[in-house]
């Protein structure tokens, strides 16, 4: 059957207004695992959800333009034997956060670690086990 | 000398034959354990009509389209215009509040539904049962602790399961269940439902769950229903459940 | 008296004999590996000179970018370029095989790294093994029967387990593996492919896996690997599992 092309440049479109955010999940080889960088922003939001975490952080890129990344975190149940819980960030506050940038040069990145402004680690594992 | 060795033996036998049996007496709760399949999961669905005449669905109805059954929870009217938009959508074909399409947890306590097979293990501390449909788990701590803070400001799909026998019942309370979930169908509830079961074995394969939902918020009432499942016959195959890996149906992820 | 303690120690023996009870929450002893984790991975604790050093990775490096580790599996050239092609792709970027991130079972005997936690229930007919990660359960029957034709037509991801205890070991075996999952990181095998594992209680607390490998068409040899795995304290809440529902991740399936 072929698609009248007023309907294929429709869904082209919707296809790019829907891309997929880098919310998807995705392997660890989609960042630079042993390189990290560090970010400082207010949290823009905090999402308890499977199977990872999420910190949306406003950065100010110091040229006057904000930028919001997408700092990925392990699963809930991981980051809550780190000592996280689902409220432990709250929109509003400062964070810096270590992570390990994407390799398709978005602004989202694999969380290494997070301090609150109050000097808080948050380690992205539990301790090991011995 | 030989005749005292004789009757040792003679009393050892006799202690042995008394011991054995009060020690095994004395775990007295039930194994629910093994694999079930549910008696009529799908409630008034008849299923087909006679073998050979030409059938006249291939699925329950679930998409509210014909109204709210008679024995489905009573909503309050917040909670009745949630369950309107939901049907509403899945009318039109959209899967958008079907988790279970989504491959996810179906949540409390719809999962008891069951609808494939279920698997059940269990020790004298926790009691676990999977659901083939989603290869869902749901986990029932016996051995007397409580939800912790923690578990009660992280909902989840299956909530957090305390339980302990009264004599041969498995009397369960679930709390902590997430609000996006549906209590059965397409049912909407609210973040304070909380589920008590009361499960045993009618007879030696047949286990029942008698199940009653409240929701202060959501349910005019409480919700009552009971499951019941069929244990498997041992030796024909269908004692193994086979996994369900159901995200191999959505498409790539990125 | 004497009687009572013969009847008493006969019993004592019998019960001496059944296996051990593997049950419980475990979480694996260095699961990644040679990454050592620590500060290196963004650990929690100050030091008594001042705040931690800052991490330098933020988890293992799996692309492959590093070769072949000595200890990997020893991969025959077919596969050896089927894991090229694929390392290429992940260096790239791409998670086109990553089963995981895709929200799929890791698979035998991968799915025995257990990255997260691991979940053991047990009683004489079969022992279920449950990982966190991705809600993957895999189940070992120790009732004597053996995979039926249907089985063996029908590979799975967790494969289908059958067991024997010598002991105080578990010798369990697995056949019946999709071929497309990997052996350990992305280390592609064959449909050849068959597990054999040797479980046991190195100390009360601390459970062992030995798993050998054999594929003699992606193998030039078979490969052997130990997996450790240490009992949650109780009272702590680690052991307490939370589930995954990893299709959250996924978007809007259709």
């Amino acid at each position: 059957m072929k698609v009248p092309p007023i309907v294929s440049c429709a869904v082209a479109a919707a296809a790019i207004l829907l891309a997929p955010l880098a919310q998807a999940h995705h392997s660890n080889s989609a960042f630079y695992v042993t390189k990290v960088i560090t970010i400082k922003g207010v949290v823009k939001e905090f999402k308890w959800t499977n199977p990872h975490v999420w910190v949306i952080v406003t950065v100010d890129d110091g040229k006057g333009n904000k930028v919001d990344w997408k700092a990925e975190g392990r699963p809930p149940g991981i980051l809550a034997r780190a000592g996280w819980t689902p409220k432990i960030l709250q929109p509003g506050e400062t964070v810096t956060i270590d992570l390990s940038p994407a390799k398709d040069d978005t602004a989202s990145g694999l969380i290494a670690r997070v301090t609150k402004e109050d000097g808080t680690i948050l380690a992205n594992a539990p301790p090991p086990t011995e | 000398m030989k005749s005292q060795v004789r009757s040792q033996v003679r009393a050892a036998r006799i202690a042995f034959a008394l011991v054995v049996p009060l020690a095994l007496l004395a775990q007295t709760t039930p194994d629910f354990s093994g694999v079930y399949y549910p008696v009529n999961p799908f409630g008034n669905f008849r299923g087909g009509p006679p073998a050979g005449a030409r059938p006249t669905a291939s699925a329950p109805l679930a998409d509210g389209s014909t109204g709210r059954g008679p024995d489905e929870p009573l909503l309050t009217p917040e909670y009745m215009a949630k369950w309107k938009e939901i049907s509403k959508s899945l009318v039109a074909g959209s899967s958008e509040y079907d988790l279970t399409a989504k491959c996810l947890p179906p949540g409390m306590p719809a999962v008891m539904s069951m609808f494939y097979g279920m698997e059940v293990m269990h020790d004298k501390d926790k009691i676990t049962f999977f659901s083939e449909l989603n290869d869902a788990m749901r986990r029932v701590y016996l051995d007397g602790r409580k939800p912790s803070q923690k578990a009660l400001d992280d909902p989840t799909y299956a909530g957090y399961s305390t339980g302990h026998w009264e004599r041969d019942t498995l009397v369960v309370d679930t709390v902590a269940i997430r609000g996006d979930t549906f209590i059965e169908g397409i049912t909407p509830h609210s973040e304070a439902m909380t589920v008590h079961e009361r499960i045993r074995l009618i007879e030696p394969t047949l286990l029942e769950d008698r199940i009653t939902v409240s929701d202060p918020k959501a349910l005019k009432k409480p919700w009552e229903t009971v499951k019941t499942y069929r244990k498997a016959k041992p030796g024909t195959g269908t004692d193994e459940l086979r996994e369900f890996a159901c995200a191999e149906g959505i498409a790539d992820a990125k | 008296m004497k009687a009572l303690l013969i009847a008493l120690s006969v019993t004592g023996a019998m019960y001496a004999q059944a296996p051990p009870d593997f049950s419980g929450v475990y979480y694996p002893v260095n699961p990644f590996g040679r990454f050592t984790g620590g500060p290196a991975a963004g650990a929690a604790t100050s030091t008594p000179k001042g705040p931690p050093p800052r991490p330098t990775a933020s988890a293992p490096l799996s692309d492959g970018s590093r070769g072949r580790a000595p200890d990997a599996p020893s991969l025959t050239p077919e596969y050896m370029a089927k894991w090229e092609m694929i390392s290429k792709t992940r260096i790239a970027g791409s998670s086109e095989y990553d089963l995981t991130a895709k929200c799929l079972p890791p698979g035998m005997p991968g799915m025995m790294s257990m990255a997260y936690g691991m979940e053991v229930m047990q009683n004489k007919d079969k022992i279920t093994f449950f990982s966190e990660l991705n809600d993957a359960l895999r189940r070992v029957y120790l009732d004597g029967r053996k995979p039926s034709q249907k089985v063996l037509d029908d590979p799975t991801y967790a494969g289908y387990s059958t067991g024997h205890w010598e002991g105080g070991t578990l010798l369990v075996d697995t056949v019946a593996l999709r071929d497309n999952t990997f052996i350990e990181g992305f280390t592609p095998h064959s449909d050849a492919m068959t597990v054999h594992e040797r479980i046991r209680l190195k100390e009360p607390g601390l459970l062992e896996d030995q798993i050998t490998v054999t594929d003699p068409k992606a193998l030039t040899k078979p490969w052997e690997t130990v997996k450790t795995y240490r009992k949650a304290k109780p009272g702590t809440g680690t052991d307490e599992l939370r589930e995954f529902a990893c299709a959250e991740g996924l978007g809007e399936a259709k």
